[in-house]
């Protein structure tokens, strides 16, 4: 049994893992809070209309054949392919969360329930499409209470997308750098006076703002007073902001791999000698998950799902590009979730403990990986020296098809411009040595005059 | 846009009140406060205008509208 370290913050649960399965062990405030959403029908209504993850209550026959005490009231939830974080999605992806969880809200409202908390982390993807995660974030709404968790949405969700609406600053390093999101003080700072004269903007991060300082500087220790919110009233502030977020539009700054898939140095050819052998070695294993490494706006991923791939993670450092493979996963309906990803500073593990959040690598549980035209990336771009390059790569997956991209081929030209070739050893024969050296190589196959050459490995 | 911040001082003069509360509002900031309050407070005030937050935000854009319409006008008169 594996005790998940992340999931402290509602002490009414604990999430633990076990032959591969989530569980989730309830304590007494915990069942008495499920009991309620048990009873009247919430918790199987929001099952039901794909809005919390699928889950079961585990009855003693079944503790007693896994080895779990008799008597601990245990739920058993869908295992998510890969678990991502806010501070990874895209604009539109956030977007998308955001909107879920308040259409969420406002369906529990209906049934005189209510979220507790809102954070962006209890939102996860499968495929394109997000769900809720945490059970116990539901609770019974009484009447007049306000949306306690208001402040919590603002940082999580409403900060970093009106910040990159308004901006065009991307939020993910300053999310992953402070984890509950973006500050409303820091926001507002940030905002200029034309950006607030949004009514929206104005009150949700100015005003706010304001109030939280005013009160702040009261320096009393007096009980807050709750005031009375009608549900309707609180209804119609949830719906306005919807509204609004709904609204917000990305403002995409242009980008160096913006459009590469359809504007690149392969000739038709070329792609079609790529495309056959990103194809072959899908249809030749059965693949349940698969990370594309500079997946771009998702061909290849799209290509791995349509040759019997059943889940892809994409990932990419170009946000915009990391947004139209997010349009193309929902236009297409594909099991396929890309992320951002600067592969020379991925996600480490962050939060309590340093144990909150996982790293790229803990989290990377692939079955193979796809990284065409990508480590030239690395190598010439970043400096990261082959040998360790092509060590991190074969450690992700026990196998997988990488691409190398030789010095004369037109993209590392340009990138070697400036930069003077620093690289002696950066060579196919270095390449093929250090990929011999740790995996054994299953094929070779070379798809451009320039002499591009993907290779198959397996460890 | 350029327009309005620098050549419309009618404009700012206009809007100045919707602000000038709020700066009475500046001051430090305490850490053992509850930091929902502000929240609170504010979920207060737009569920009392709930109800014509609707109409306010619509009259609001189109205020914003005219305002620049008014300005591109001049703009092209001065051209």
């Amino acid at each position: 049994m594996i005790e998940e370290p992340g999931s402290f913050r509602d002490p009414a649960a604990k999430i633990f893992y076990k032959n591969n399965k989530v569980y989730r062990k309830l304590n007494k405030t915990g069942v008495e809070r499920f009991n309620f959403i048990y009873e009247k029908k919430i918790f199987q209504k929001s099952i039901e209309n794909n809005f919390l993850i699928s889950t079961k209550v585990l009855e003693e026959k079944e503790k007693t054949t896994i080895d779990l005490k008799i008597g601990d009231f245990i739920l058993e939830h869908e295992k998510i392919n890969y678990v991502s974080y806010p501070y990874e999605w895209s604009f539109n992806q956030l977007k998308r969360a955001a909107i879920f969880h308040l259409d969420f809200n406002l369906f529990l409202l209906e049934l005189d329930a209510t979220l507790i908390d809102a954070s962006a982390y209890n939102i996860q993807f499968i495929g394109h499409k997000p769900i809720f995660i945490d059970v116990l974030s539901i609770k019974k709404y009484r009447e007049g209470e306000p949306w306690k968790a208001h402040k919590q949405f603002c940082e999580n969700f409403l900060n970093p997308l009106i910040l990159k609406s308004k901006k065009g600053v991307k939020f993910n390093n300053w999310f992953r750098g402070n984890l509950e999101g973006i500050d409303t003080d820091e926001l507002d700072k940030v905002l200029n006076f034309f950006d607030k004269l949004s009514f929206n903007v104005f009150t949700h991060v100015h005003l706010l703002n304001k109030f939280d300082q005013k009160f702040k500087s009261k320096k009393t220790l007096n009980p807050v007073k709750i005031k009375h919110i009608p549900k309707k009233n609180l209804i119609l502030i949830i719906k306005q902001l919807k509204k609004f977020i709904q609204n917000l539009k990305d403002y995409k700054s242009i980008t160096l791999w913006d459009g590469y898939s359809t504007d690149n140095s392969y000739t038709k050819d070329d792609e079609l000698r790529k495309k056959t052998i990103v194809q072959n070695f899908i249809k030749k294993n059965n693949f349940n998950l698969i990370a594309d490494l500079g997946c771009n706006d998702g061909e290849y991923s799209e290509l791995s799902i349509n040759s019997g791939c059943k889940n892809v993670i994409g990932f990419d450092f170009d946000i915009n590009v990391v947004d139209s493979a997010y349009q193309r996963a929902i236009n297409k309906n594909l099991n396929f979730l890309p992320l951002y990803l600067d592969a020379s500073n991925p996600s480490s593990n962050l939060g309590w403990n340093e144990n909150e959040r996982k790293s790229f690598k803990y989290r990377s549980n692939f079955d193979a990986i796809l990284a065409l035209a990508f480590e030239h990336h690395l190598a010439i771009g970043k400096n990261i020296p082959l040998n360790e390059l092509i060590q991190w790569l074969v450690n992700l997956a026990p196998t997988g098809l990488i691409e190398f991209v030789p010095k004369n081929d037109a993209t590392v030209t340009k990138m070697l411009e400036l930069k003077g070739d620093i690289f002696p050893n950066y060579t196919i024969n270095e390449f093929e040595k250090n990929l011999a050296n740790i995996s054994n190589i299953i094929s070779k196959n070379e798809i451009s005059q320039s002499g591009r050459t993907i290779y198959e490995y397996k460890r | 846009m350029i327009l309005i911040k620098y050549n419309s001082k009618f404009m700012i003069n206009l809007i100045k009140f919707y602000f000038i509360i709020m700066i009475l509002f500046t001051s430090n900031a305490y850490a053992y406060l509850d930091p929902g309050t502000g929240s609170i407070i504010l979920q207060a005030i737009l569920g009392f205008v709930a109800a014509a937050i609707a109409s306010i935000s619509l009259y609001w854009t189109k205020f914003k509208l005219f305002m620049i319409r008014l300005f591109k006008k001049k703009e092209n008169k001065k051209k």
